[in-house]
């Protein structure tokens, strides 16, 4: 049986929900994820901010119905309300879920997991609700494919 | 969990080449003549850990741009926990050239790198919330271009406000900074200075006053490296040398971070801690680092069958 600790990425990249917007939006830009894991002081997992969250609070009318007569106004509109936004705290924008996995779930129990909320990406926490890390569909696909290669080894 | 942490990391490139030549252009074919690994002395500690068993293994610090995530990436490969500050500048990368006939060995030390005082504080806050799960903090290496030489003395005071042990291997004003925190375990290093607190280091008695002064000024219990020995300065005060013996050095690099985490190893282990026993285990995995061309420990057995080859001397002071 495969467990989500072997194919997860181990890292504690992570905001708390009192710091704010901007110091949110510099750790995903430098660290390549949109979406980051929500901690508290103690490190433990407590939601999700997601980049879009951000986005459609500050293009709140029109965000997905970008046309490009609209695209210079609605940036301008956007870049204006970041300014007030990007002071504002994480937990003002954090989704509250606790969709998160345990890093010895069974892979096939994360399958289910991933592909029912549509999420691409999940974080993990030890049994005690610390955060470990996450796992995301790429993970799940290599997971997949050494399934796939193992039984047909097997079947040979 | 463990903690180490990893301030200056670095990206080491060694490459072996034939003969080391000025002005010659030199073509690497096999992978074996190549080498690129994550460096920094915690991290080094935090992968020994995880070959010796440790399921939770963190290292905290600062990685920056392009680089700092192909650093990132190969940490996480070996199953540490990455928790980095990212920094707006680049990391790291020193590069190695090592000739074989004859035997040439050139570095190029790379210390570019630069932390803002924004990133610093961030890093403040991290290491303050990601300590909660850990008993014992290993705090080891230079500091980075931008970060005030305090640094290990607030990261110190944070950890024991929070009842942490904590093992410093530092050199110079960081160093010296640092003691007023009251780290457990002192272990000073010599790259980049050849004094202790100020003091020259240059005979036994020189040595000795230096790590009876580290004590003075805070630390518990302190180890010196002395040539290929280790002075040992127990909390009682008692002053120990530990000397290996019949040796043949072929690699330095990663004995000191053996050494911390044979150690630590046998502190986390042990129920009945013993200073000199941890010592021996710490002399008999700097000893297997130092005689294989290796960076890393591998596992127990390999360092533990080092043990008979060490002594430990109590010396009159």
């Amino acid at each position: 049986m495969s467990n989500v600790r072997d194919y997860m990425i181990r890292t504690m990249n992570s905001v708390t929900p009192d710091d704010s917007i901007r110091k949110a939006i510099i750790l995903m830009y430098r660290s390549e994820q949109s979406v980051l894991p929500v901690v508290n002081h103690q490190n433990l997992f407590v939601g999700t901010i997601y980049s879009n969250n951000i986005l459609k609070n500050i293009i709140p009318e029109s965000f997905g119905f970008l046309d490009s007569s609209r695209l210079f106004y609605e940036v301008n509109e956007a870049v204006e309300n970041l300014k007030y936004v990007k002071d504002e705290k994480v937990e003002k924008y954090m989704a509250r879920n606790r969709d998160a996995v345990k890093e010895d779930s069974d892979m096939k129990k994360l399958a289910d997991i991933m592909l029912n909320n549509k999420e691409s990406v999940l974080f993990v926490t030890n049994d005690n609700g610390f955060l470990r890390g996450f796992i995301e569909r790429s993970n799940l696909l290599h997971y997949l494919l050494d399934e796939t290669e193992s039984k047909t080894a097997a079947e040979e | 969990m463990i903690t180490t942490v990893t301030l200056n990391p670095a990206i080491d490139r060694e490459y072996f080449v034939d003969k080391n030549e000025v002005m010659k252009n030199q073509f690497i074919y096999n992978d074996e003549d190549l080498k690129i690994y994550p460096g920094g002395k915690g991290l080094i500690s935090a992968i020994n850990f995880k070959s010796l068993g440790y399921q939770d293994v963190q290292n905290i610090g600062f990685v920056g741009g392009k680089q700092g995530m192909f650093f990132e990436k190969m940490v996480q490969k070996q199953d540490i926990i990455s928790n980095y500050i990212y920094t707006e500048s680049e990391i790291r990368n020193n590069v190695k050239i090592i000739g074989r006939e004859p035997a040439t060995y050139t570095q190029y030390n790379d210390y570019t790198y630069r932390v803002e005082k924004e990133e610093v504080k961030e890093l403040i806050v991290r290491f303050k919330r990601s300590i909660s799960e850990s008993k014992c903090i290993l705090i080891s290496g230079s500091v980075p271009e931008g970060v005030d030489f305090d640094i290990y003395q607030r990261l110190i005071k944070i950890a024991k406000d929070k009842g942490k042990h904590v093992f410093l291997q530092a050199s110079g004003e960081a160093l010296k900074l640092a003691l007023k925190s009251n780290p457990d375990i002192v272990t000073p290093y010599f790259k980049h200075h050849k004094t202790i607190l100020d003091m020259e280091m240059n005979d036994k008695e020189d040595y000795i006053r230096a790590g009876k002064e580290i004590q003075k000024q805070g630390a518990k219990r302190v180890m010196i490296p002395f040539h290929c020995d280790r002075l040992l300065f127990d909390k009682n005060g008692d002053v120990y040398q530990l000397s290996p013996k019949g040796y043949c050095i072929v690699n330095w690099l990663g004995s000191s971070d053996a050494y911390n985490t044979g150690y630590l190893d046998y502190a986390f282990q042990t129920e009945d801690f013993d200073f000199l026993e941890a010592n021996l285990r710490g002399g008999a995995a700097a000893l297997w680092i130092a005689e294989n061309k290796e960076i890393y420990l591998q596992n127990r057995e390999d360092y533990n069958s080092y043990l008979d080859r060490l002594e430990i001397n109590k010396l009159e002071v």
